[in-house]
């Protein structure tokens, strides 16, 4: 059983949610619940109007649905199901599936139910719908029709970008021709409007960015803004640049630069591209990270780590980061995952130079909540910025870059705290934790050594799970 | 063109603006430069960009030296940590909750996980002195009122080289337990340090030396007669009073004197009889808390001789006067004088506890666990098998005993769910009251008040449940470190 207290708390939107979850841990308010005893239980809650909400939750990655109109996610129903099975005071009673689940489940995007009785028919649904749609008969005029109508838009969004990037480079030049240094103060209105340009020029990807660089601008200390400025208009332009000729470049970082742009490859196409990078193992959760976009859309991270690596499979590949993207208004807070969880499951990385986003392409086994401490290979803090240097060396506009590091341990100097390898009088690299983090990682200063997992992104470090002699730190 | 290259000329000139620094292009971008500038300008500002992004962040010159801590006490149990932190941050949990959680961490000498401290910032702060000392330390670093960490220190690792560094009410109990084996000692350590502390710690230190006040207090006493803080005068003073035997010293006690109406009573004995009376201005439901002001820098002692009655004169006398046997049962309770509290109980004010926990707070720090105890038996003994409705009775008495309450109690209170629950309705109480119910319930009952408990709406046990989980494993955690040191020892 994977559901917690911990899990629910995780996954209630507002503390409203689990309060109104609450008060319908009562019996009488579920007529029925059920389980199938592979992960999926379901329900019916008797709400306000005459029809019960039906219910239905997978334990193995939190995936919910009801039939109640509450626009936040998980609604209250969802919470309370899950509560109920978290605390093991309700009875569920064994049943086999019944068709609305089973309906759910054949259309439930990615990570597997871990229903094994279902899996066939899961496997079978994709295979019928290929099987069905070959068996149906198809107008070849129609098809040629809406091929060649995909391929004028493709073309046409292709040359809207191209013209997108053009008024870019103009952008960009004026704002260096007025020098950067003083860029951080204005960025919020010219990045806005650059933003909305290449919303146009459907060039997303870029928008976004764009949209956010304000924001990152100003997390930093205003000493660093102007350089921070300099390197992401560098960095921008340098996209752009790439973006004209991704032809000339190899495959993985031609599709980097196409998905930085905004092109966004589907789970669809992931799953039936043969060539992609595919493993199978036994994954970690070693961080939950949220963040709201300026598109209104909450990203959800979770970092994985892959516990032994099999055969074959290059060290590179020990991460993997799962993204989901929610609507802020849902309230949706979390991703399923929590941290310290342990998926067996085979991901399939989308196309990069240097692969780290990846989808669950089949869950083995539930999550399982799990205490045991991470195996991190014998790496320092000084190797794992090699690493970092030599990956930023193959994929110029990398972003959050995972580390893993033994022997490592935390200091101060004034109020910032840095991560540095232990036993050195002087620190070779010195890396600053974020801002947010020095309350949480206060506690590990009296600590000589430790061994962590963390994000850099070029100017902070996310200090994400530490192994301690004090037990295990995680990022709250 | 190489990093330095870019580092030491197009950086200045990009951040001022190539428009009034333009750039000194060099090797192909030269030749780029002389066919499309801003071409070649923008490439400058990736290469530059790029070239910023392969340099190492700066390392400080050197990291602060952290104190290090060595903190005895055991760790609390794993499995208990996140339902600690759920309790404490749960809106609803009240501020006696934490108050029990602090004292069975103190009493269990059981400290938090050092990685929760964050978490629960504001409990830890309020609460330092019973956490142990990682938490000292965490509320010092964090405390701006301290210009530097003082140390950090249990009460029972003070001794006479270290009592300064504690925090103020550490000091001040161990001045009175000083007190009680060496008192000219320890009022010699007070003298020591008196003219460096500020007016609140005087106070304290001072209240501290009530306890074995003896006749060789009396210079010292009369040293500090024109201290600059007024409620350190007025201590010096009273204290002087009581060792003086001067009435005329005390101005509290004159003013009380002045309030009590003197009289005989009785046909064949003439006996006295007292009666209080309050002022015209004080309406009935501020009673409570004028007789609380009035009296509190009283003790029964002064008030009998002042009275030239004996102390079981004074009782018998106020028998006829509600507001002066309670003001006599304060005093009783301030003055730890449990057989004049017991013989008020008994005769007069059954129901002083509820009436006192009307008056408000006490500072009962300088009262031993044993004294606690024998308190509230006496106050709970007139109730009988059916213990009060009111929700300051049980606050107040959660806060005298800061733990278990005498097993009587809370016996009184298991056998009946309908009680219980008819409680709870007719006088709304809600989570608080569980809480505290749950706060003052004895290990060797809990399992009992489990059962209850769950035959009650959810809501209202919400905190409590979990509360009595995490004091279980308190326990059960000191328990096991004390077994185990003694089995070393």
């Amino acid at each position: 059983m994977a559901l917690s207290l911990e899990k629910v708390e995780a996954l209630a939107p507002d503390q409203s949610s689990l309060d109104a979850a609450r008060k319908l841990l009562k019996p009488s308010s579920w007529p029925a619940v059920a389980s199938n005893g592979a992960g999926i239980i379901w329900g019916e809650c008797q709400g306000s109007g005459a029809t019960p909400y039906r219910v239905v939750v997978s334990e193995t990655d939190a995936g919910n649905k009801c039939t109640c109109p509450s626009r936040k996610f998980p609604c209250k129903h969802s919470l309370a199901l899950m509560w109920m099975r978290a605390e093991g005071k309700q009875a569920f009673i064994a049943a086999p599936v019944p068709a609305r689940v089973s309906d759910w489940l054949s259309r439930r995007r990615g990570s597997g139910t871990g229903d094994d009785s279902k899996e066939g028919n899961a496997k079978a649904s994709i295979a019928a719908t290929s099987a069905s749609s070959s068996q149906v008969e198809t107008d070849p005029k129609a098809e040629a029709r809406a091929a060649a109508a995909r391929e004028r838009n493709r073309q046409e969004r292709e040359a809207s970008i191209l013209n997108g990037l053009d008024d870019l480079d103009v952008w960009i030049s004026d704002q260096v021709d007025r020098g950067l240094a003083g860029f951080a103060a204005q960025s919020t209105q010219v990045c806005r409007q650059i933003a909305q340009r290449m919303v146009d020029a459907k060039a997303s990807g870029l928008a976004t960015r764009l949209e956010s660089l304000p924001a990152r601008l100003f997390s930093l200390p205003e000493s660093a803004r102007p350089a921070a400025a300099l390197e992401e208009l560098g960095l921008i332009h340098l996209m752009a640049e790439a973006y004209r000729r991704q032809e000339t470049l190899p495959a993985g970082l031609k599709a980097d630069v196409r998905q930085t742009i905004g092109w966004s490859v589907t789970r669809e196409a992931l799953l039936a591209d043969a060539s992609a990078i595919r493993v199978r193992g036994t994954w970690r959760v070693v961080a939950a990270l949220g963040e709201v976009q300026p598109d209104r859309l909450r990203r959800l991270e979770t970092w994985l780590w892959l516990e032994r690596l099999p055969e074959g499979v290059e060290n590179a590949l020990r991460f993997a980061v799962l993204i989901d993207f929610f609507p802020v208004a849902t309230g949706a807070a979390s991703g399923g995952y929590s941290v310290g969880d342990r998926i067996e499951a085979e991901l399939v990385f989308y196309p990069s130079a240097m692969p780290l986003r990846a989808q669950i392409l089949q869950s083995l086994s539930g999550a399982q909540a799990s205490d045991a401490p991470l195996d991190l290979p014998e790496q320092s803090l000084d190797d794992a910025y090699k690493s970092y240097e030599r990956a930023l060396g193959i994929q110029p506009w990398l972003g959050a870059w995972p580390f893993s590091i033994r022997g490592a341990c935390v200091r101060r100097h004034e109020s910032q705290i840095y991560l540095c390898d232990s036993g050195e009088a002087t620190a070779a690299v010195a890396l600053p934790l974020r801002p947010a983090q020095f309350s949480d990682a206060s506690p590990l200063l009296s600590l000589a050594k430790l061994d962590a997992v963390g994000l850099w992104d070029g100017y902070r470090f996310t200090l994400c799970w530490a192994e301690t002699e004090l037990g295990r730190w995680v990022n709250a | 063109m190489n990093a330095k290259t870019l580092r030491v000329q197009a950086y200045p000139a990009l951040l001022a603006g190539t428009g009034r620094q333009p750039l000194a292009f060099r090797c192909d971008l030269a030749e780029l430069a002389q066919e499309d500038a801003s071409r070649a300008t923008l490439i400058a500002l990736s290469l530059t960009g790029q070239a910023l992004r392969f340099e190492h962040p700066v390392a400080p010159p050197n990291f602060a030296v952290e104190p290090v801590v060595h903190d005895q006490r055991p760790i609390m149990a794993d499995r208990m940590r996140r339902p600690l932190l759920r309790l404490l941050n749960n809106r609803r949990a009240s501020d006696d909750l934490a108050l029990a959680l602090a004292w069975a961490f103190g009493k269990s000498r059981v400290r938090p996980h050092p990685f929760d401290l964050p978490k629960m910032d504001a409990f830890v702060r309020a609460n330092s002195e019973h956490l142990g000392l990682t938490a000292q330390q965490w509320a010092q670093q964090r405390d701006d009122s301290h210009p530097a960490p003082q140390g950090y220190f249990d009460a029972e690792e003070m001794d006479e080289t270290t009592w300064t560094r504690g925090t103020p009410g550490l000091r001040a109990r161990f001045i009175a337990e000083r007190r009680k084996h060496d008192a000219d000692a320890a009022r010699a350590l007070v003298e020591a340090v008196w003219a460096q502390e500020n007016a609140d710690t005087r106070v304290r230190l001072l209240m501290a030396l009530e306890t074995g006040l003896h006749d060789g207090d009396q210079p010292f006493l009369e040293s500090i007669g024109k201290d600059r803080a007024p409620r350190v005068r007025a201590l010096a003073q009273r204290f002087l009073a009581r060792l003086t035997g001067k009435r005329g010293e005390h101005p509290a006690l004159a003013a009380c004197v002045e309030r009590i109406q003197r009289s005989t009573t009785g046909l064949l004995k003439k006996r006295a009889a007292l009666a209080l009376e309050l002022p015209a201005t004080v309406k009935e439901h501020e009673a409570k808390a004028w007789i609380r002001e009035a009296f509190a820098e009283v003790s029964f002692e002064e008030l009998a001789r002042a009275l030239q009655l004996t102390e079981a004169q004074v009782i018998e006398a106020a028998e006829k006067d509600a507001n002066l046997s309670l003001a006599l049962a304060l005093m009783a309770v301030q003055d730890r004088r449990f057989d004049l509290l017991e013989q008020l109980t008994r005769s007069q004010i059954s129901d002083a506890w509820e009436q006192l926990g009307q008056c408000g707070p006490f500072d009962v720090s300088v009262m031993t666990a044993e004294e606690r105890s024998k308190l509230a038996s006496i106050l709970i003994a007139p109730y009988g098998g059916k213990p009060p409705a009111s929700l300051p009775a049980w606050g107040w008495l959660h806060h005298v005993l800061e733990g278990p309450a005498p097993p009587q109690l809370i016996e009184s209170v298991l056998p009946s769910l309908r009680w219980l629950t008819q409680v709870l309705e007719e006088n709304k109480l809600g989570t608080e009251w569980m809480e505290i119910l749950a706060a003052l319930c004895q290990s060797t009952h809990r399992g009992r008040l489990r059962v209850l408990m769950a035959n009650i709406d959810p809501a209202l046990t919400q905190t409590a449940l979990p509360l009595l989980d995490i004091l279980d494993s308190l326990e059960k955690t000191g328990h096991h470190e004390q077994r185990k040191t003694s089995s070393e020892c």
